[in-house]
C-alpha cells in the first residue's frame, strides 16, 4: 500500500542511541527476550493466540454448524443438554417446505438485484468520475463517502423515514412532481415494494466502494491507448468498449462477485425495515435462519439453513476463483 | 470530450452528488426541524426554524447513553484485542522463517472468508455455552475473532512494507532484535494501526445480527439494536430518531474523514493485486 511505502522512510528515523541498548541488554527482561527470540518456538509463540482464537472461534462453529444440522435441537434438548440425532429429518422437512423454496428463490433474485444495481450504478458513477469539471468530482467524491461511512441502521434508519407513508420526503415529491398516486402510498404494503425499497438501500450504501475502486482502475488505464482510439476515429461507445471496458473487467468480476458474497447474506437491513414482513413477503434465508433459530428455537432446523448458505457461498467462491484463474491464464 | 458535453456530464455529476448526500442532509435537517414542522404536508425541503430539542430528547430517551457506552466498549474492546493478536500474529508471518510457516498464512486467508452471517446458531451455541450470553464479553468475543483474521492479514502486509534493512541496521548498531522491533518497526507501522483499527471498529460499530440475538436484556443492547427498537416503539418521533441516528453517524463519519485517503487506497491496493 502506498501509506506503507511513504512512511517507510521518514527523514527523522535514525536508528536508536547506543546508550538505551546498553540498558537494554542488562537487564533481566531483555536478555529473556533475547532468549526467547533465539529459539525455535518463537514464531509458534506469537501465533498461538491469533490460532487459537481462529480456530475455536471460527474453526468450530463451521464443524458445529454441521454437526447441529443432522440433530433435533428444540428448546427441551437445549435445556436437557441431550444430544439427539436426527439423520436429514432437518434437510428433508426444509427442502420440502415450499415456503423455504420460496424464501431462497427470493434470496436469488434479491442478490441479483442489489448486485446489478451496485455494479452497474457504480461503474457509471466511476466513469462520471473521470469525465466531471475538477471541482464536481471533489463534491461527488465527499458525497460518496458520506454515503459510504454513514452506519448500517442510521442509514436503515433515514430510508425508513424518507420512505413514510404519510410525511416522508419521497411520496410528498413525488406528489409534487405529477404523481398524485402517491400521495400516502404506502411502501411497505406488499413484498415485493418492501424489497425495492431494500435492494435502493442497499445499492445506495454498496456503490461507493464499487465507484471508487472502479475510478482507480480507470485512472490506471494508460491515456495513449485513448489517444490512439481517437486516432483511429472511434466513437465515444466503441472507446469505452475496446479500451476502457477491456482494462476495466478484471475489477468488475471482483466487485461483482465480492457485492455477490455480501449481498447474498444481508440480514441488517431486511430484518430492521419490516422483519422479513409483510407477511413473510420479505424474508430471505438470513432472517428464515435467526427467525427458525433464535426466535422459534428450532436450532437444529436453522442449522440445516445456514449448511445450505455456507453451500451456496463456497460454490460461490470456487466459481469466483475459477473464473479469476482463467482470466490471469488468458493475460 | 466536446465543452457543452463535458458541462452535461458535470451538472449529471451534481446530480448524482446530491442523490448520495441527500439522505445524511435529510436526517441532520429532520433532527434540527421544530416538531411541528415534522409531520406537516407543505414540502419543505430547507428547514425554517432550528432546534435541538430532538437531540436533548433522543440523548435522554430510556436507554440511549447506556447503549452507546455499550458500543464504544465492545467495539473498542474488539479492536484492541484484534491489533495485539493481529501484530503478534503479522510479525513472524512477515519477518520470520519457520516450519508451517505456509500453513499458517493460509489459515488467516480462509479465515477471512468465514461466513459469520451464517454461523449465528454454532456461535450462539457456544456463547451460551461459555455463560455469556446477554454479557458484553460474549459480544467482544464474537467482534474479535470476526475483525482478527483481516487484521493479522493487513498488518502482515505493512510490516512486510517496511524494509527489513532498517531493523539491521539498528542491530548493527547494537539494538537487540527487540529493541530494533520496538523503536523502529513499531513506530513505522502507525498507519497501519490507524487504518486497520478503523476498519475494525466500523465493523463493531454497525454490526445488528449479533448484537440483537445475543443481548436478550435492554440494558445491554448496543446502539444498532437500540435504534431499531426505537423506530418500532415510538413510530412517529422521526425527530427523535434523526438525532440519534445523526449521533451514531458523528464517530464513524470522523474517523472515515480521517483516513479515507487510506481506505480508498487500500480498498484498490488489494483489488488490483486481485
Amino acid at each position: 500500500m502506498s501509506v506503507t511505502t511513504k512512511a517507510a522512510v521518514p527523514a527523522g528515523t535514525t536508528p536508536p542511541a547506543p546508550r538505551s541498548t546498553v540498558s537494554d541488554g542488562g537487564s533481566g527482561i531483555g536478555r529473556l527476550v533475547r532468549r526467547l527470540f533465539s529459539q525455535r518456538t518463537l514464531p509458534y509463540l506469537l501465533l498461538l493466540p491469533a490460532t487459537a482464537t481462529i480456530l475455536v472461534m471460527l474453526g468450530w462453529p463451521v464443524l458445529s454448524v454441521v454437526l447441529t444440522s443432522f440433530q433435533k435441537l428444540d428448546l427441551g434438548e437445549l435445556v436437557s443438554g441431550r444430544v439427539v440425532w436426527n439423520g436429514l429429518a432437518n434437510y428433508q422437512s426444509i427442502l420440502t417446505d415450499s415456503a423455504f423454496w420460496q424464501d431462497a428463490l427470493r434470496t436469488v433474485l434479491f442478490t441479483a438485484a442489489c448486485v446489478v444495481c451496485t455494479v452497474g450504478g457504480g461503474l457509471v458513477v466511476a466513469l462520471l468520475m473521470k469525465h466531471v469539471h475538477g471541482w464536481v468530482r471533489v463534491v461527488l467524491q465527499l458525497a460518496l463517502v458520506l454515503a459510504w461511512a454513514m452506519p448500517i441502521l442510521a442509514a436503515t434508519t433515514v430510508f425508513q423515514w424518507m420512505f413514510d407513508q404519510n410525511y416522508g420526503i419521497l411520496n410528498k415529491t413525488l406528489v409534487e412532481l405529477g404523481f398524485t398516486g402517491f400521495h400516502h402510498y404506502s411502501w411497505f404494503q406488499t413484498g415485493l415494494s418492501t424489497m425495492t425499497v431494500i435492494v435502493i438501500l442497499i445499492t445506495w450504501q454498496g456503490i461507493p466502494f464499487v465507484a471508487f475502486t472502479l475510478y482507480a482502475g480507470v485512472l490506471g488505464v494508460p491515456t495513449d491507448l485513448y489517444e490512439a482510439a481517437g486516432l483511429d476515429g472511434a466513437s465515444s461507445w466503441q472507446t469505452f468498449r475496446s479500451v476502457t471496458w477491456t482494462a476495466l473487467r478484471p475489477l468488475v468480476n471482483v466487485v461483482t462477485f465480492l457485492s455477490l458474497l455480501w449481498d447474498f447474506k444481508v440480514f441488517t437491513q431486511v430484518w430492521a425495515i419490516r422483519q422479513g414482513g409483510p407477511d413473510g413477503g420479505s424474508q430471505t434465508l438470513p432472517t428464515l435462519q435467526y427467525l427458525k433459530g433464535i426466535a422459534t428455537s428450532h436450532f437444529g432446523a436453522a442449522a440445516a439453513v445456514s449448511v445450505i448458505m455456507i453451500l451456496a457461498l463456497v460454490v460461490l467462491t470456487a466459481q469466483n476463483l475459477r473464473l479469476m484463474l482463467r482470466t490471469e491464464e488468458v493475460d | 470530450m466536446g465543452r457543452t458535453k463535458k458541462r452535461l456530464v458535470s451538472v449529471v455529476g451534481l446530480l448524482v452528488a446530491v442523490l448520495f448526500a441527500f439522505p445524511i442532509y435529510w436526517m441532520v435537517t429532520t433532527a434540527l426541524k421544530p416538531a411541528n414542522q415534522l409531520l406537516s404536508d407543505s414540502y419543505d425541503l430547507v428547514p425554517l426554524g432550528v432546534t435541538f430539542q430532538h437531540f436533548v430528547d433522543g440523548v435522554s430517551k430510556q436507554g440511549f447513553l447506556n447503549s452507546l457506552q455499550n458500543s464504544l466498549i465492545v467495539a473498542l474492546a474488539a479492536v484492541a484485542f484484534a491489533l495485539v493478536a493481529g501484530l503478534l500474529a503479522a510479525v513472524p508471518l512477515a519477518r520470520l522463517r519457520f516450519r508451517g510457516r505456509k500453513g499458517f498464512l493460509l489459515l488467516v486467508l480462509v479465515a477471512q472468508m468465514a461466513p459469520f452471517e451464517a454461523l449465528l446458531i454454532p456461535m450462539f451455541l457456544m456463547i451460551r455455552s461459555f455463560d455469556l450470553l446477554n454479557a458484553l464479553p460474549g459480544l467482544i468475543l464474537v467482534y474479535f475473532a470476526a475483525a482478527l483474521p483481516f487484521t493479522a492479514w493487513t498488518l502482515r502486509g505493512f510490516v512486510k512494507g517496511i524494509p527489513v534493512d532498517l531493523e539491521e541496521a539498528a542491530m548493527v548498531d547494537g539494538c537487540g532484535r527487540w529493541a530494533a522491533f520496538r523503536r523502529v518497526t513499531l513506530p513505522l507501522l502507525g498507519p497501519g494501526l490507524v487504518a486497520t483499527s478503523v476498519f475494525s471498529f466500523v465493523t463493531a460499530w454497525n454490526e445488528f445480527l449479533y448484537a440483537l440475538t445475543f443481548m436478550q436484556d435492554p440494558g445491554n443492547v448496543t446502539l444498532p439494536v437500540w435504534l431499531s427498537s426505537f423506530v418500532s416503539v415510538f413510530g412517529t418521533d422521526w425527530g427523535g430518531a434523526m438525532a440519534a441516528s445523526t449521533v451514531f453517524t458523528v464517530p464513524v463519519l470522523v474517523f472515515f474523514l480521517f483516513v479515507q485517503r487510506n481506505l480508498v487506497s487500500g480498498a484498490t491496493a488489494g483489488a488490483v493485486k486481485g
